[in-house]
């Protein structure tokens, strides 16, 4: 018994000494991903990360951490984890992480760093310094599958709210679901419906105030999407379970999708073939304050303050987010190149310039998401699109009844 | 036999140790930080800020804590019904002198040596799929309109069948135990006077379960209390509304979720304090209404 | 399974016909659910999602398997699983046992506290001990497998005590009158003759504190902050995450199977154990 425990407690040692490494001489640093092993943009790091060991020297370490990340990381920054480089949404590195994140402006002005000026200037907004670098810049809008607008016969992409429903009408006659939603994304798809409507500064105005009731707009903009739900324009099953909604476009069951450019990459995976994308931006609506905003995110990249690397650090950032690698992410993962020199995928043609003309673009649910009852809002706004409220203001009167 | 003082401290060194660093010390740290304006949980004592109920007060203001408290009842009560009828009804059917019953008692059980996350991915995944789940297949057949399962009415009450059905296992092998401890021949004695199956059941099998049933009651309600995986499984992406728990809210407010910009670990105490006070006054009222010290047999 | 032999009667099992329904429509859910998920393993995703899983159109996708072997290293999760489990239950018994023993043969200053810490501990909701441990963790700069171990050893310690305690309580003292005319000391008599002499009961308890321990989720999910050190729950969420995002349905189906595989077989072997276990009154597993 005696010789088995301490053969037990030897093991112990030992495997939990495999957890750190022995650093040998060269540089080592640590990635936080928010990718998952297996998925494209994951392929592209850890390729890239070994290319740049080769070259420099420098191991790069990477956690997949997944989505999850955003939960993860306030608590592990704040403990002093062992993180040089992480990964998350441009918006919550500005906002979230800014008393650990370290200020890049020298090191990227010293290596000539451009990315797009949008995110740039928005992130020394936030935090008063460049805290982060744009990684994967996405756009939002309608994207929707070519081959199933040919079939209903359409032949130009809607610009305004009624043609848009001119065009859902066509789609259903040909006897495809128009409209496919996920109920994880209908805050993004009305909250892009109420800045048509209201700006965002409108809707910030509601958030702080309430009175939802009172707003005529808003209460058209429910409307709207009560409408477009009671003319049966959603696909079979939406608001459905993510993502078993936006996996219909590529199915052929449905034609369009309110997201951003993602959506390509993770439908054309489940569907296992390219399908032909189109993207139109989201339709204006008649008296609206904000006809043409275009919603544009990054996932950036930013290097804790505590980095005991951050040249090296940096260094790797660029190595992924320029050139031959940032071309490469952009080819694999249907994304946008971060590098405004690279060319995009077919399928998002126009997205660069539409990145770098943009002085401040649409958030993703810019203020509500910070509201206390953000939680609750969420829920409203998918028994919107289950078609549960009789007309908006009952949806309106919903919304004001969580102040 | 001699009390051997040296034997004693070193035998139970270990475990008083373990049970201040493990359990007295955090319990306390916490019922006193929910008195607090405490913001990173690693904060040092010295930026504590006191701010009496103002933690409790700010929660029980909080819409998301409170539809995750709502979730809880639901969850704790009805789901807390129908597990233990159920657990019952399987116990007395398995103690009934059923064929197989070793096979059955083995395979209700299953579920609870399973990965929770392996279960629930079967039942989100498969069952209530919209599109090829099982049980729309079902209502296909019969006729009727495909049902959202994972919509915002359903999606609570099909992660509580979801849990149901992997935790009657547990329950019922605890009522088994029970009605085997009683005595076949008061049962005999029962027959013969001519007492139904029903009525046995009743007025036997029910009040000397009584103990056991208290004991299930308190299990159950420790478990609804801190029930966290099943509800992160039914709302993989972000935290919803529908499934929302204590625990999840939790979770959020202290670690900070998505959009969850300000952390609160002072509110984070508070509402783990608030669930311990409903385990133990749950524990205190089912130790009044089911006495069972008066009982023997 | 049931040894006891018993003659067909019909009106006998007729009567239990509703019985039978009840229990039986319990397993033929969870037949048809393995039956579908297997299936689904051995699809692609473009069938599981169209609902032609059990066709099989396209042939057996066995390359699903590999995938959600391969992408995540899954021997990796088990690996830590296994030595979680492992050294936790060793752990907790060098921790436990004594203190049990001791508490069932004398009284002392401080034992029916000691007794009554032990059943509340065991209803002491994990939210409410996390933080402060978290927060010592940090500050004392614990991490790794060894933190996780640690706290899984704590976490089993109040249970194992007391199953314990009532098994010691029913030895004779006779054991130790003997041995202590032997001269054997106290603590060797332990050791050497009480210990073993509750073998049934290490064995239960280690039984219940493997699965306990095996499938726990919620602190390894806060206490993990790498993958080297993450076990199957967690590990199992990631795989599923991943191989949603990219679309991998097969893979993620697969991987569901990989992990409930190991253990439903140690399942068939330890069932009867196990069921015994508890129901032998040792409730709470």
């Amino acid at each position: 018994m005696k010789r088995f425990m301490s053969v037990l407690l030897g093991l112990v040692m030992v495997l939990s000494m495999g957890g750190t490494v022995l650093a040998d001489d060269g540089v080592e640093i640590n990635f936080w991903s928010m990718w998952n092993e297996g998925e494209p943009q994951a392929t592209v790091i850890a390729e890239a990360a070994e290319a740049f060991e080769q070259e420099t020297g420098v191991h790069v370490n990477i956690e997949w951490k997944g989505r999850d990340i955003n939960t993860l990381l306030t608590a592990s920054l704040d403990s002093g984890d062992a993180i040089d480089i992480f990964e998350d949404d441009y918006n919550r590195i500005g906002q979230v992480y800014t008393e650990w994140t370290y200020d890049l402006t020298e090191m990227a002005e010293a290596a000539g760093y451009e990315g797009y000026a949008c995110f740039n200037d928005q992130s020394a907004a936030w935090a008063g310094y460049l805290n982060s670098i744009t990684e994967q810049p996405q756009v939002g809008g309608v994207f929707y599958n070519k081959a199933a607008f040919e079939e209903a016969g359409i032949e130009a992409e809607p610009a305004t709210w009624t043609e848009f429903l001119d065009v859902c009408a066509k789609l259903k006659e040909a006897g495809i679901a128009p409209l496919a939603q996920d109920g994880a994304y209908t805050n993004f798809s009305f909250y892009y419906h109420l800045v048509r409507y209201l700006g965002e500064d409108g809707i910030a105005a509601l958030r702080d105030n309430g009175g939802w009731a009172d707003n005529e707009q808003a209460v058209q903009a429910a409307q709207d999407i009560i409408d477009l739900v009671n003319a049966g324009y959603l696909a079979d099953g939406a608001p459905d379970e993510y993502p078993a909604s936006q996996t219909k476009v590529g199915l052929g069951e449905a034609a369009m999708v309110v997201c951003a450019n993602y959506v390509t990459a993770e439908v054309n995976a489940a569907v296992g073939e390219e399908v032909n994308w189109g993207l139109f931006n989201y339709p204006s609506v008649e008296g609206g304050a904000e006809p043409t905003a275009a919603y544009a995110g990054a996932n950036s990249l930013a290097i804790a303050s505590y980095s005991e690397h951050p040249q090296e650090a940096f260094d790797f950032i660029m190595y992924l987010v320029t050139g031959e690698w940032d071309q490469k992410m952009a080819d694999t993962a249907s994304q946008i190149p971060a590098d405004p020199s690279n060319t995009a995928p077919a399928s998002l043609n126009g997205t660069i310039e539409t990145l770098k003309a943009a002085d401040k673009p649409m958030t993703w649910c810019g203020s509500l998401n910070t509201h206390p009852a953000w939680t609750d809002m969420k829920t409203l706004f998918t028994e919107l699109f289950e078609g549960k409220y009789e007309d908006g203001a009952a949806f309106c009167a919903a919304m004001d009844a969580l102040y | 036999m001699k009390k051997n003082k040296t034997l004693i401290c070193l035998f139970v060194a270990p475990t008083v140790l373990c049970l201040l660093l493990m359990y007295v010390y955090p319990v306390l740290r916490t019922a006193v930080m929910s008195f607090f304006q405490v913001e990173d949980l690693t904060a040092d004592l010295g930026d504590w800020r006191f701010n009496g109920v103002d933690n409790y007060i700010k929660i029980f203001h909080n819409t998301g804590f409170i539809t995750s408290l709502r979730n809880f009842l639901m969850i704790w009560i009805v789901g807390g019904v129908i597990t233990l009828a159920l657990a019952l009804l399987m116990a007395v059917i398995l103690t009934s002198g059923i064929r197989f019953q070793g096979f059955f008692r083995a395979a209700i059980y299953l579920p609870n040596v399973v990965s929770a996350v392996a279960l629930a991915t079967m039942w989100v995944q498969y069952i209530f799929n919209y599109d090829y789940g099982l049980l729309n297949q079902l209502v296909t057949i019969l006729g009727f309109e495909k049902i959202r399962w994972l919509g915002t009415d359903a999606k609570l009450w099909a992660m509580i069948a979801a849990y149901i059905y992997g935790s009657i296992g547990y329950y019922m092998l605890i009522y088994i135990s029970g009605i085997e401890g009683i005595p076949g021949d008061l049962y005999e004695a029962a027959t013969i006077d001519g007492a139904t199956k029903k009525i046995q059941f009743f007025r036997i099998t029910l009040p000397l379960l009584r103990g056991i049933i208290k004991t299930t009651i308190t299990f159950w309600t420790i478990n609804a209390a801190t029930f966290y995986l099943w509800s992160k499984l039914f709302s993989p992406v972000q935290t919803e509304g529908s499934t929302i728990v204590p625990v999840v809210y939790l979770y959020d407010t202290v670690f900070g979720g998505k959009g969850v910009v300000t952390r609160d670990a002072g509110a984070g105490a508070a509402v783990g304090v608030v669930l311990t006070l409903i385990i133990i006054a749950v524990y205190l009222v089912t130790e009044r209404l089911l006495r069972s010290s008066d009982l023997e047999y | 399974m049931e040894k006891t032999k018993r003659r067909f009667n019909w009106k006998r099992e007729l009567k239990m016909l509703p019985g039978y329904a009840v229990v039986i429509a319990y397993v033929a859910i969870m037949v048809v659910m393995l039956t579908w998920i297997i299936g689904a393993s051995l699809s692609s995703s473009r069938e599981i999602l169209t609902g032609r899983v059990l066709d099989f159109e396209s042939g057996f996708h066995w390359e699903n398997y590999v995938t959600a072997w391969t992408t995540q290293n899954v021997s990796i999760f088990f690996g830590n699983s296994l030595l979680y489990s492992v050294v936790s239950c060793a752990g907790v018994l060098l921790i436990s046992a004594p203190a049990a023993y001791v508490l069932s043969r004398w009284r002392f200053a401080g034992s029916r506290l000691i007794r009554i810490a032990l059943v509340i501990s065991m209803s002491v909701p994990a939210i409410m001990i996390i933080m402060p441990l978290y927060t010592l963790a940090v500050r004392w700069g614990i991490r790794g497998r060894i933190l996780l171990i640690a706290l899984y050893i704590f976490m089993r310690v109040p249970y194992t005590a007391i199953y314990m305690l009532d098994f010691f309580a029913t030895l004779s003292h006779d054991y130790e009158d003997a041995a202590a005319i032997d001269g054997c000391s106290a603590g060797r008599t332990f050791w050497v003759i009480m210990l073993p002499l509750v073998q049934p009961a290490i064995i239960t308890v280690t039984i219940f504190n493997f699965l306990s321990v095996w499938n726990e989720f919620f602190m390894a999910l806060i206490f993990t902050s790498s993958k080297e050190m993450t076990p199957v729950g967690v590990g199992l969420l990631q795989i599923v995450n991943s191989m949603k995002y990219s679309g991998n349905y097969g893979g993620m189906f697969a991987a569901v199977i990989i992990v409930f595989l190991p253990t439903f077989l140690l399942y068939l072997f330890m069932s009867r154990r196990i069921i015994s276990g508890i129901t032998a009154g040792g409730v709470k597993g």
